[in-house]
């Protein structure tokens, strides 16, 4: 994988301790960060916190960060760590919860109302792993292997649960599609 | 400014196990962020920036510099109070041993008494003798 001059320049430079270099990977990565996150904690203020706390592992974990290799890829694998320690902290979602985190500022309300509903019922009967999976693959677009190292599982772990989780997403919901 | 600011969707061949458009869209709008603006996004990075700096400060403490070297202390620590204790073990056993042969070399009351008598009666025998010599010269 080719590494950006711009992040390979900027990481090389918060190696060395320069707070504004580190602040510039932030504002490059701080989005993807934040994606990750919620796939795995769902809702919006754990996903701030991850994001947060893993760049502050990441910051602190520098020395041993390998210039040569993507910034994005082990940051991530840091946030999902974060993320992951947040999710053993919660108890598990409630369909309610889960409707509440899950809302977009690109719908009709009223429309969304119905959906929104519908979606986190059937994502709060998918076990947690297998929606972080089905976030990731589908929406974030990684690989099985990447996001089997993000989240400590064999690829082929993440391959069969991505698809168990996507047979039971489309049998609860059969019939929004089409 | 980044490099990542729309969902970049599956990568790689077409995936037949797909879940469709209508479905992965519906999900995709669930899970964007709660604010999507540029605001939103400085806001955080100043948060996390701030996280970062205490972050710093607290690794700068004294008590962080000398973290290194506490688990080669307790390890130093460790070898010490074992080596002692081995010491410790060693002159344990040999004042045992400086106790027992003590109390076997240490001739008995009666023992002496015996030695005393004897030299006693070693001493007259002798002066009998040195004086019946004396006599018969």
């Amino acid at each position: 994988m080719r590494i950006p001059d711009e992040e390979r320049a900027l990481a090389e430079k918060a190696r060395a301790g320069d707070h504004n270099a580190f602040a510039g990977l932030v504002r490059l990565h701080q989005r993807r960060a934040y994606l990750v996150a919620r796939a795995i904690v769902t809702v919006h203020e754990d996903a701030e916190d991850a994001v947060q706390e893993g760049f502050v592992r990441a910051y602190q974990a520098l020395d041993r960060f390998d210039t040569t290799q993507s910034f994005g890829a082990w940051l991530n694998r840091i946030v999902a760590n974060a993320a992951l320690d947040i999710g053993r902290r919660r108890k598990v979602r409630t369909t309610d919860e889960l409707s509440e985190a899950l809302q977009s500022p690109f719908r009709d309300p009223a429309e969304y109302a119905e959906l929104k509903g519908r979606l986190a019922e059937a994502l709060a009967q998918l076990p947690e792993r297998a929606r972080s999976v089905i976030v990731l693959h589908d929406i974030e677009g990684f690989t099985h292997v990447e996001i089997g190292v993000m989240l400590g599982i064999p690829g082929g772990t993440a391959r069969s649960d991505l698809h168990h989780a996507r047979q039971k997403l489309r049998v609860l919901l059969k019939d929004l599609r089409g | 400014m980044t490099d990542e600011l729309r969902f970049r969707g599956p990568t790689g061949p077409a995936d037949s196990d797909s879940l469709g458009e209508p479905l992965t869209g519906l999900v995709r709008d669930a899970y964007l962020p709660l604010q999507d603006s540029d605001a939103y996004w400085a806001g955080l990075e100043q948060r996390i920036m701030a996280r970062v700096k205490t972050a710093g400060v607290e690794d700068s403490r004294w008590w962080s510099v000398l973290a290194p070297w506490a688990q080669a202390g307790l390890i130093a620590a460790m070898a010490i109070a074992a080596v002692s204790n081995v010491i410790n073990q060693r002159l344990s056993e040999s004042d045992s041993q400086y106790a027992y042969e003590s109390v076997i070399q240490t001739p008995t009351p009666d023992a002496d008494a015996s030695e005393a008598l004897l030299s006693t009666t070693d001493r007259a025998a002798s002066r009998d003798a040195a004086l019946e010599y004396v006599l018969s010269h």
